[in-house]
């Protein structure tokens, strides 16, 4: 009695065909696309063509990655885009005009975009300022020092050898893609597995009743911030090693599409719901879409008009569905 | 209420203002509603009771158009309403109203511009606030009330602020007010005035469902009652017909024999000692102490402190003076997490709000502050560890549930409530800080409630209880603290536990002893 009274309460009951239906939409989605693409279009089931949709995807997937824990606690990080042109542009200063090594290089930036992602969250979290508006001033101030360190010139000159981390191959695999999925795989366990990763879903789904049942949610709430500073540094870093050269404008349109991923992925803008490997998803979702629109030569402002109305649509979605 | 009474005479014959047959309800997994009936007349008072997640709210949603039902019709004056396409709306346009005990009105708006909004009468296209400032007095005059409806209502008191929503639905032209659990938040004074405001309702031939938890009030302001079951309809008729104790056999289906456990009496050491606790604003110059095995009250008004002293205990107000000792050592609580360190545990007043994360399921929610303490190879979670700790301890609550992976968010007050116990029992907690715990559960949640807190205290834990209701605390502590604007105006224990003595310090009248 007692054995089959545990087992059938203890039993994962799923919400039936329907939720199942709206927690993997994305995925039935980004399915149905790439089906179309590859019976309809040549161009693109060129295997080439393919590795590139996920070498392309890749380093935007992990900066969204990092988005998805900000937006995850109910936050929202504006900054990325000047992290990413901060990365870019004083790596490059510190290789090519300083002539540091590279793995100090990368420790320095990686330093400095952690204390970036600090300042957002105490400014957030202690200062209890609307996220929206202290990233977005973190945003200019660091825009600012960009400018003023590189007059805004790029700085190029970087060694060859680094272009490895975005153009690279393990055997047949690109290199980015396996980054992503390492990173991926790192965070689903985290997220799932751990005390600290469940408590991201906690305090984005009820901060107040998180802090009367003992989770540090200040803690939590900054941490979000510089895990998400971190993989959007890694990320400039490897959007950089693809030119060879440090760019503070590398970042400016990419805010958009990380925030239209991040969605596309399942992730509630309200906080407390969401999922990794929707966020991998929605990045190679979009980069297929992206991807299609060049095959067919179609004009870059378009392609804003129909990212922009991907994302109404998605966020539409999210605002009205019925959430218990 | 005779003159009500005369009103239900004369529209005997009348057509019900609201008749539902046969109503079936089903959510995913579990019928809500089974094939239930209800009627209501015109200038009826008329009880919708029974245990939580008995299916009172679904049904009054049901006649409200916020749910649909799954089976069944509803006529509203005789007339069959379309179930297809019922709506919120509709159901407004057709004089049905709800008055929540939560409230629905904006804050910063003043009290008269929350009764007419979207309803503004206009002259030349600008608002006419004198037509409507003349309007509320009228209303004001109707109800015999004296509320400022010229103020932000988040200055209003509770009892206000409900009278505010009252004259929205008035002004609504209302034939069918629901009272969906007003009383739950109110002293005994607004109770009464709410009781007066009903009778003048019942004239003007305004049908009223009062759904309540409290049975005294039902028999001193209602006509009929309806006693729902685990979604079945038990029984219906007038309330002149039956007594308090028959009532209650109906709801909860067996004898209350006796409403409060015996008192532990087997005290320990001292577990808290609390000294000067003063914050600005909120109460001063506290001093109370808590023994294994004690469960102390502390009563009070609206604004009384209550609620802000608990949570300083806690951690979670900010103090400018006094000492906390824990067995004797002082320790300065600096935050939630560190007073659940020490073993303190918390169970807030507002369990959706403050108690328990609604977008988790059972096992997250009662494992919460637990966490931590299931982890494999030292980092990863344990999940098996975890549901097994969750299903025996929501066991031993008795929490009525079919998943441990079923969203909070639908189970009923007195389940949610009994999940935000369990995390502390869980955690082990030395010391229980319980914030009206009973808040808007029914009579068999509460009384599992009552001997829950009792196990408690026979395993030597120390219960710190708030609670608007005397009864209660006069029923289960040893020891009661009443508060008056932030004082501690009385201590009451032994025989000058009565309610007499309580209601004076309550109200800041000091004995002349």
């Amino acid at each position: 009695m007692f054995e089959l009274d545990y087992k059938e309460k203890t039993k994962r009951y799923s919400g039936g065909i329907k939720s199942f239906l709206s927690d993997w939409m994305i995925l039935i989605l980004f399915i149905a696309l790439v089906t179309i693409c590859m019976l309809t279009m040549s161009k693109f089931r060129d295997p080439k063509n393919l590795f590139n949709i996920i070498r392309q995807a890749s380093f935007i997937a992990i900066i969204s990655m990092g988005e998805f824990f900000v937006i995850l606690t109910g936050n929202m990080d504006m900054s990325i885009s000047s992290i990413i042109g901060m990365v870019s542009i004083f790596f490059a200063g510190l290789v090519v005009t300083m002539g540091l090594p590279v793995w100090l290089a990368v420790l320095i930036v990686i330093l400095m975009s952690i204390i970036v992602g600090i300042i957002n969250g105490v400014l957030t979290v202690i200062g209890k300022m609307p996220s929206f508006i202290a990233t977005l001033v973190v945003m200019n101030i660091i825009r600012g020092f960009n400018f003023i360190y590189s007059g805004g010139l790029p700085i190029s000159g970087l060694p060859e050898g680094f272009n490895f981390l975005g153009a690279g191959y393990v055997g047949v695999v690109p290199f980015p893609m396996i980054l992503m999925f390492i990173i991926a795989i790192i965070l689903y366990v985290f997220t799932t597995q751990t005390s600290l990763g469940r408590s991201f879903y906690a305090v984005g789904g009820n901060y107040e009743a998180s802090k009367l049942s003992g989770i540090n949610v200040q803690f939590v709430g900054i941490l979000a911030f510089v895990i998400c500073a971190v993989l959007t540094s890694i990320g400039a870093l490897g959007l950089t090693s693809k030119t060879l050269a440090g760019n503070i404008a590398l970042g400016d349109e990419l805010l958009f599409d990380v925030m239209t991923i991040v969605v596309l992925g399942g992730t509630s803008l309200m906080g407390g719901r969401g999922r990794i490997f929707g966020v991998v998803i929605g990045a190679l979702f979009l980069q297929v879409i992206s991807n299609v629109m060049v095959l067919m030569s179609i004009a870059t402002p378009w392609q804003w008009v129909v990212k922009g109305i991907i994302l109404v649509t998605v966020v539409l979605i999210d605002s009205n569905t019925k959430r218990d | 209420m005779n003159t009500s009474a005369e009103v239900i005479k004369q529209t005997s014959n009348a057509i019900p203002l609201i008749e539902v047959k046969n109503c079936t309800m089903e959510f995913p997994g579990v019928k809500a509603l089974d094939n239930v009936n209800f009627t209501l007349m015109p200038g009826e008072c008329h009880a919708l009771v029974g245990e939580n997640g008995a299916g009172k709210s679904t049904l009054s949603k049901c006649i409200t158009g916020e749910y649909r039902m799954t089976q069944g019709e509803l006529y509203i004056e005789g007339k069959r309403i379309r179930n297809s396409n019922y709506t919120i709306r509709e159901s407004q346009s057709l004089g049905i109203s709800i008055v929540h005990q939560e409230f629905q009105l904006m804050n910063e708006m003043t009290g008269l511009e929350n009764v007419f909004l979207g309803r503004y009468e206009t002259k030349s296209g600008f608002i006419d606030w004198k037509a409507l400032q003349k309007k509320i007095e009228e209303l004001k005059d109707f109800l015999e009330v004296d509320v400022n409806f010229n103020i932000p209502v988040k200055y209003l008191r509770t009892a206000e602020k409900q009278i505010v929503q009252l004259a929205r639905a008035l002004v609504n032209d209302s034939k069918v007010i629901i009272f969906d659990e007003l009383t739950a938040v109110l002293q005994e004074k607004d109770i009464q005035n709410i009781f007066r405001i009903i009778n003048v309702l019942k004239k003007r031939g305004i049908g009223i469902i009062y759904i309540s938890h409290r049975l005294d009030e039902v028999f001193e302001c209602c006509d009929s009652y309806t006693v729902l079951c685990d979604g079945k309809h038990i029984n219906s008729g007038k309330v002149a017909d039956i007594d308090k104790p028959q009532l209650i056999r109906m709801i909860i289906g067996r004898e209350l024999t006796q409403a409060y456990p015996q008192i532990n009496n087997k005290i320990g050491d001292t577990l808290l000692e609390i000294r000067d606790f003063t914050a600005p604003k909120a109460f001063r110059d506290v001093n109370l102490c808590l023994r294994e095995g004690e469960v102390i009250g502390i009563a009070g008004l609206v604004g009384a402190g209550k609620t802000e002293l608990v949570q300083a205990i806690f951690g979670n107000h900010e103090l400018i003076k006094g000492k906390i000792l824990l067995r004797g050592k002082e320790v300065k609580i600096k935050n939630p997490r560190h007073a659940i360190k020490l073993g303190i545990g918390f169970v807030p007043d507002e369990r959706r709000m403050l108690g328990l994360n609604m977008l988790f399921d059972i096992k997250d929610n009662t494992t919460l502050p637990t966490m931590a303490m299931f982890r494999k190879y030292k980092i990863f979670q344990d999940k098996k560890a975890e549901a097994k700790a969750a299903y025996d301890i929501n066991k031993k609550l008795n929490l009525n549930y079919y998943s441990l992976w079923q969203k909070v968010s639908k189970l009923s007050g007195g389940n949610q409530q009994k999940i935000v116990i369990a995390k502390w029992m869980l955690r082990n907690c030395d010391i229980f800080l319980m914030d009206e715990p009973t808040r808007g559960i029914d009579i068999g949640a509460k009384f599992e409630i009552y001997s829950l807190i009792n196990e408690l205290t026979k395993q030597g834990k120390g219960i710190i209880m708030v609670s608007p209701e005397m009864e209660e605390l006069i029923g289960l502590c040893h020891r009661i603290y009443v508060m008056y604007e932030g004082v501690v105006m009385d201590v009451v224990e032994g025989e000058r536990k009565t309610q007499e003595v309580i209601i004076n310090s309550l109200l800041g009248v000091k004995e002349n002893v």
